[in-house]
């Protein structure tokens, strides 16, 4: 089973929800909250946790979804990446264009890679055969800077948020730059 | 010589060499190792001590990576229901076959329990660019290969603590002693397992927001040697700890981040891991397998014949039949890995001698060159018979 919103953008995935547009109604469109002319924005943000700025519209890939469906999602959709999900709703993996660019060259990957997990993953079935595991989450409550740190550090483009082990957002290096822009008044 | 320049030597060669065999076909492995027995015909002098001190960093690198990158502990699971008979012929032949060699040749029982042990592993690497150029990934021999790899290193660390441990008291344990070696390393598994679970978690989630540089990939490898060193406070072999200490790391999300996996990467086969495999070759004594008349070929054709036979009567059990059997009994013949790691061990502890070395190593080379080779005959040989069933069937 496959959840797709009714309209993607390849800017991580984010999707405009009707959330975002009443917190975007909400929002100083002029930078009113910081000194338009200071370059510091620690207090501006300070206070905005990754639950007011992730998207909760992703598309998803279920571990049962067969590997056609896979194939059909990247083909469809320009994302880099994929949240797999059981049938819970909690996140137990990743797909992403690696993945996918091993599976479809197989015959090409370097040797370095000859593992019996690449082998044993070209022969699977399905999501769960291929996907990554224990990809790197947060909780809603987590903030801004601390995201952004996490990001930032470890050279991580989008990190997926969970509450109780079920994936309820996404937030991405995209994500925070617009809020930072929003709230210092460049949007 | 100078220990920078020594070092420099090794990896330089180790790197050159591991590229000539990788351009020709071969695992960079096989060039690693050549890279040592050619610096060794050179008769360029290395201080033991510098050099193996920097190859046992590469064996505890080389299993901390297999259990942090390759182990799926989910996986085994499934596994074990597919393959386990053909995995257990392959292996129980194998070890039975080393040990047969060794009491042959009226070796001890703890030298022969250790050629036996190197005789039990199986590197699968070497035979998936085959595989995958004649497209049999899939077929049953093939994914019947793939799926008894899977227990490969488990199964190889495993004998590996067992005869290391036997090895430390001179002799087969006693019962008293069983029980006591039972107890050691079931308490640092439950202290791991522990870990793992409650402490890694935890203690990386404070790590990663560290201030000082590179505190992730710098935490991994601390617990790759705290791992090593815990093992051997319980009088386990170090290479046994980091194995443990990776397998059970690797479900810690923040220390799976692609960025450190490939910095953990890069430290163990960029440098520790080839100065190992060229170590392993500057151990060798080639004069010693000159004067060991039928030894040495002995123990390359016993160690390729265990795993075949072995393969192919467990198969034959599950319903293959014939060729499919043989493809998989020549999938399972290589040896790149753990059985380098065993050797090494057994030489520094002073239980086997260098023509049980130098044979092992070149089992190791052998099995590299000659299985992809034999693997394709087998399967153009079965390819040939589906053919020609084929042609009967329409006719």
């Amino acid at each position: 089973m496959l959840i797709i919103p009714e309209r993607a953008e390849d800017v991580g995935h984010k999707v405009m929800s009707e959330k975002d547009k009443v917190k975007e109604a909400h929002l100083p469109k002029t930078g009113s909250e910081c000194d338009e002319g200071s370059l510091k924005i620690t207090d501006n943000c300070s206070g905005v946790s990754i639950n007011d700025i992730m998207t909760t519209d992703i598309v998803i890939v279920v571990e049962e979804d067969s590997i056609e469906d896979v194939f059909e999602l990247f083909k469809k959709y320009n994302f880099h990446i994929y949240p797999v999900v059981n049938s819970e709703g909690a996140l137990t993996g990743l797909i992403d264009q690696d993945i996918i660019l091993e599976m479809l060259l197989f015959d090409r990957i370097p040797r370095d890679k000859h593992t019996h997990l690449t082998a044993v993953r070209s022969l699977s079935e399905n999501a769960k055969g291929i996907m990554t595991h224990h990809p790197v989450t947060i909780v809603p409550e987590t903030t801004l800077y601390d995201a952004a740190d996490l990001m930032m550090k470890h050279h991580i483009n989008r990190v997926y948020v969970v509450d109780k082990e079920k994936l309820v957002g996404v937030v991405s290096k995209r994500d925070i730059i617009n809020e930072v822009y929003r709230r210092r008044g460049l949007n | 010589m100078d220990a920078l320049f020594q070092i420099f030597i090794i990896v330089f060669f180790a790197k050159v060499f591991g590229e000539i065999a990788e351009r020709i076909g071969f695992p960079s492995i096989l060039g690693e190792i050549s890279a040592g027995v050619i610096l060794v015909i050179f008769m360029i002098q290395f201080d033991n001590e510098i050099i193996s001190f920097f190859a046992e960093l590469g064996a505890i690198f080389l299993l901390f990576t297999a259990g942090y990158k390759e182990v799926h502990l989910g996986e085994l699971k499934a596994a074990s229901k597919k393959a386990m008979i053909p995995t257990i012929f392959q292996i129980f032949v194998a070890f039975c076959f080393g040990f047969l060699i060794g009491w042959v040749f009226n070796m001890g029982f703890l030298q022969s329990m250790f050629m036996a042990v190197a005789f039990s592993p199986t590197s699968i690497g070497v035979v998936v660019k085959t595989l995958i150029d004649f497209d049999y990934l899939s077929s049953k021999p093939g994914s019947m290969m793939l799926t008894s790899a899977i227990f490969d290193d488990i199964i190889g660390v495993f004998l590996l603590s067992i005869v290391v441990t036997m090895a430390t008291f001179h002799q087969l344990p006693s019962g008293f002693h069983m029980l006591v070696i039972a107890f050691r390393i079931l308490f640092f598994l439950v202290i791991m397992a522990l870990m793992g679970w409650k402490v890694f978690p935890v203690l990386f989630t404070y790590i990663q927001k560290m201030h000082v540089k590179e505190s992730i990939f710098a935490f991994v490898v601390i617990i790759a040697l705290f791992s090593a060193s815990l093992a051997e406070a319980f009088g386990l072999h170090a290479v046994i700890g980091a194995f443990i200490g990776g397998v059970f790391l690797s479900s810690v999300p923040l220390a799976k981040i692609n960025d450190v996996q490939s910095k953990v990467s890069g430290l163990a086969y960029g440098i520790f891991v080839p100065i190992f495999f060229a170590y392993i070759g500057l151990s060798v004594e080639l004069s010693v397998v000159h004067t060991t008349g039928i030894f040495a070929p002995l123990v390359v054709v016993m160690a390729l014949l265990g795993k075949l036979v072995g393969g192919i009567a467990g198969t034959k059990c599950i319903g293959f039949d014939f060729l499919e059997s043989l493809i998989f009994g020549i999938g399972m013949m290589p040896r790149a890995g753990v059985e380098l790691v065993v050797i090494s061990i057994g030489r520094n502890m002073g239980i086997i001698g260098d023509e049980v070395f130098s044979a092992i190593v070149m089992m190791v080379v052998v099995s590299i060159i000659a299985t992809p080779v034999m693997l394709k005959y087998a399967i153009k040989a079965r390819e040939g018979r589906m053919g020609a069933e084929a042609t009967k069937n329409a006719s």
